[in-house]
């Protein structure tokens, strides 16, 4: 009977044990990190000034900031209607279909960033300056004269290529080129934080499906078997990734950036560590250091924790930006009847209209926003 | 203790009897001249903890479907009447290609070697055939929709998870999920289409539906409506093969269902990989050229070669001037039924 009663011990815990273990156990053994993961988070990337040396915030002020937040009008505040900037802004908040999680600090945290201490975005390398430096003048040349841009006769500027290759929304429509990244469907960003992943393993290699506003999304393969990087003439948007595992942490090394890809102002010299660790069934931990000595004079770290979503109720819906992307051909089309008009003398001249600042992100919410805002 | 006896009991029979099958097996395929049958044994196949085939890894069709699922001879992409009017030549869009702008022939796909369509349907795919530039979704790089992304001309990968079947395909980017579990019904309509899965034995089942109208089939023109939906089936051959077959309906193009087939082959290349085809950028020039302030496509004005290049899109067939496809939807096709010979 004692040995019977030994037995049936041995065996539930050995039970208990192998399913604690198993809980993030892939069947072949690897850490299962599988799933739909929601990273939407008030939390910006760079913490506002105002909670400088505020890391944590304690739940009564974490309220406070959330429902001063939501209480703002948002992206449903229009413009003066008629103007320029109305026509532009033409999606309001319901377009952006945030979940409840993005109205609210992750953690009651100010700032995603957690390297440097202080939550901020490491200073710019003084070639870093010089390039936003001839951006921000190529682009404020290319608004003067607008209603959005400085006073002045339009710029010379207007018929030269852009210092770099540019992937913001020009005062200008002569060619696709002229139009962001986002507007011609090419923004697959990394990193890309703050949106929904879902994450498929097979032994040796790691699928995620990135969700994005509005049809941006695009999907990674990772593998993680070893495998060295491409050679550094292959260059691309996503970059070139490969993984190891650290204990059970699943760890991402990304490198071979095109110098067309942007991530606050870091192009082609880009290296991305991500680092996804799960701590429990319903958090990872999601790692990102950034590094580029020709932008940053330190790397820098962020952390996300994501949260688990039901995989019956949610799905990550097909990314179709390209494939619905009326609007690149209307912007030109456009332009091109406006040029039309304006020779035949029955409209102005097209130069002079701001085709480039409305619909963007109202300065108020900045501080709470991701992109490239953030690192202004 | 007795009943732990009795389990020892069968377990040792088992264990005789397995290894019985597998002597067995052994000696068949250890006999000389059945290498071949080791090699397709289904002992081979990688399989899953739960004993189900493992489908991951790089994987691409090697046929000539996506030029034409039917069996097809040599043609020119873009061809025009020679000096013999059955006699075709290369037309200006291709002309300096030369050899590599013909359609290389091959054996098709499709059971019975025949489409299925609707008198209304046949006429459409040959004129679907005659706008190939300005109608087929490859050329503007969107989506290629299911079955098309399974035997296009590029890699894709298969990462089969837990309770779901990722795949990506090197073209466009562009993914699919199969999901093996619960999953609530899709909310709106896809071009890579919704696809719930399960095992027959050794054959991966996809149901896919919720598909757009606007994927084509192949180059030729061969295309379906809204209504699309297919029944995949992947059933291992070897290792390194397995047999891809899709039933194909749409009770607004065809008059029953039909089948398409053919073996889809691994990459084994020691470090084959997905690439990166953004292609969106690279369709840029063909979609929006026209619209450059400053064209840059020209006439064309070589060294030694003097080609006048004019191609007038027909009315109706400028991109975006209705779907990119050209294919009517359901909608369309109920309140403007087309006429039936």
């Amino acid at each position: 009977m004692l040995v019977r009663l030994f037995m049936l011990l041995t065996i539930v815990s050995a039970g208990v044990q192998a399913q604690s273990a198993k809980q993030f156990r892939t069947p072949w053994g690897e850490p299962d990190l599988q799933g739909i993961w929601n990273g939407e988070t008030l939390t910006p990337l760079q913490r506002p000034a105002r909670f400088a040396n505020m890391p944590v915030l304690t739940p009564e002020e974490a309220a406070k900031a959330e429902a001063e937040v939501d209480s703002r009008p948002g992206r449903d505040k229009r413009a003066k209607e008629g103007t320029e900037k109305d026509v532009a802004g033409a999606y309001n908040q319901a377009f952006f279909d945030r979940s409840p999680r993005s109205l609210h600090l992750v953690d009651r945290r100010t700032s995603l960033i957690i390297d440097p201490p202080n939550g901020l975005l490491p200073t710019l390398t003084p070639e870093a300056q010089k390039r936003r430096a001839a951006i921000r003048e190529y682009e404020q040349a290319l608004l003067q004269g607008t209603s959005g841009g400085r006073p002045g006769p339009p710029s010379p500027l207007y018929f030269e290529p852009p210092p770099f290759y540019n992937v913001d929304r020009l005062n200008r429509a002569d060619g696709p080129e002229d139009r962001s990244l986002q507007e011609r469907c090419l923004a697959w960003e990394l990193p890309h934080l703050d949106t929904f992943y879902r994450i498929v393993q097979s032994r040796g290699q790691v699928g995620i499906v990135v969700d994005a506003f509005q049809g941006q999304g695009f999907v990674r393969t990772i593998p993680v078997d070893g495998s060295k990087h491409l050679p550094a003439s292959i260059r691309s948007y996503k970059g070139d990734a490969r993984g190891h595992w650290e204990g059970d942490t699943l760890v991402v090394d990304i490198t071979n950036f095109s110098p067309k890809s942007d991530y606050l102002g870091s192009r082609q010299n880009r290296h991305v560590v991500e680092r996804f660790k799960r701590v429990s069934q319903n958090r990872l931990e999601y790692t990102i250091t950034v590094e580029d000595p020709t932008t940053w004079t330190r790397p820098w770290t962020a952390m996300e924790p994501l949260e688990k979503q039901s995989d019956k109720e949610n799905q990550i819906y097909e990314a179709d930006c390209h494939e619905g992307n009326y609007g690149l051909m209307d912007m030109l089309a456009n332009t091109r009847a406006a040029e039309k008009l304006f020779k035949e003398e029955k409209g102005p001249n097209p130069r002079t209209m701001d085709i480039a600042t409305g619909g963007g992100v109202d300065p108020a919410d900045q501080k709470y926003s991701f992109g490239r805002a953030g690192a202004e | 203790m007795r009943s732990l006896k009795r389990e020892m009991l069968v377990a040792l029979v088992t264990a005789v009897v397995i290894s019985g099958i597998w002597l067995a097996t052994t000696r068949l395929i250890q006999k000389p001249g059945s290498v071949v049958l080791a090699q397709n044994s289904s002992s081979a196949i990688p399989r899953r903890a739960d004993r189900k085939p493992d489908f991951s890894g790089i994987w691409q069709a090697n046929n000539g479907a996506n030029w034409d699922l039917l069996t097809h001879g040599p043609r020119p992409m873009v061809g025009q009447p020679g000096v013999y009017p059955d006699v075709p030549v290369l037309a200006a869009p291709v002309v300096a290609l030369g050899a590599i702008a013909w359609v290389p022939p091959d054996l098709g796909v499709v059971e019975g070697n025949e489409i299925p369509y609707q008198p209304w349907a046949a006429k459409r795919k040959q004129e679907n055939l005659a706008n190939w530039l300005d109608r087929d979704p490859e050329i503007g790089c969107f989506k290629p929709g299911v079955p098309r992304a399974m035997y296009m001309p590029y890699k894709f990968q298969i990462i089969q998870g837990t309770t779901k079947v990722l795949m990506v395909f090197e073209y466009a980017g562009a993914e699919r999920t199969i999901h093996l579990d619960q999953v609530d019904p899709y909310p709106a309509d896809a071009y890579m289409g919704h696809a719930v899965g399960h095992w027959e034995g050794d054959t991966l089942v996809a149901d896919v539906s919720n598909f757009t109208s606007d994927t084509w089939l192949d180059r030729s023109g061969d295309f379906h409506s809204d209504a699309l939906h297919v029944v995949e089936r992947y059933t291992p051959i070897t290792r390194d093969a397995f047999r891809y077959e899709a039933t194909i309906e749409d009770k607004n193009v065809f008059t029953r269902p039909w089948k398409i087939s053919m073996p889809i082959y691994r990459h084994l290349e020691p470090n084959a990989q997905l690439m990166e085809f953004q292609c969106r950028e690279m369709a840029e020039e063909t979609l929006l050229g026209h619209l450059r302030t400053n064209q840059l496509v020209k006439q064309w004005e070589g060294r030694t070669m003097r080609v006048e290049v004019s191609r007038k899109v027909p009315p109706g067939n400028g991109v975006y001037e209705r779907h990119f496809s050209g294919n009517p939807t359901s909608k369309e096709l109920a309140e403007q039924p087309p006429t039936r010979q």
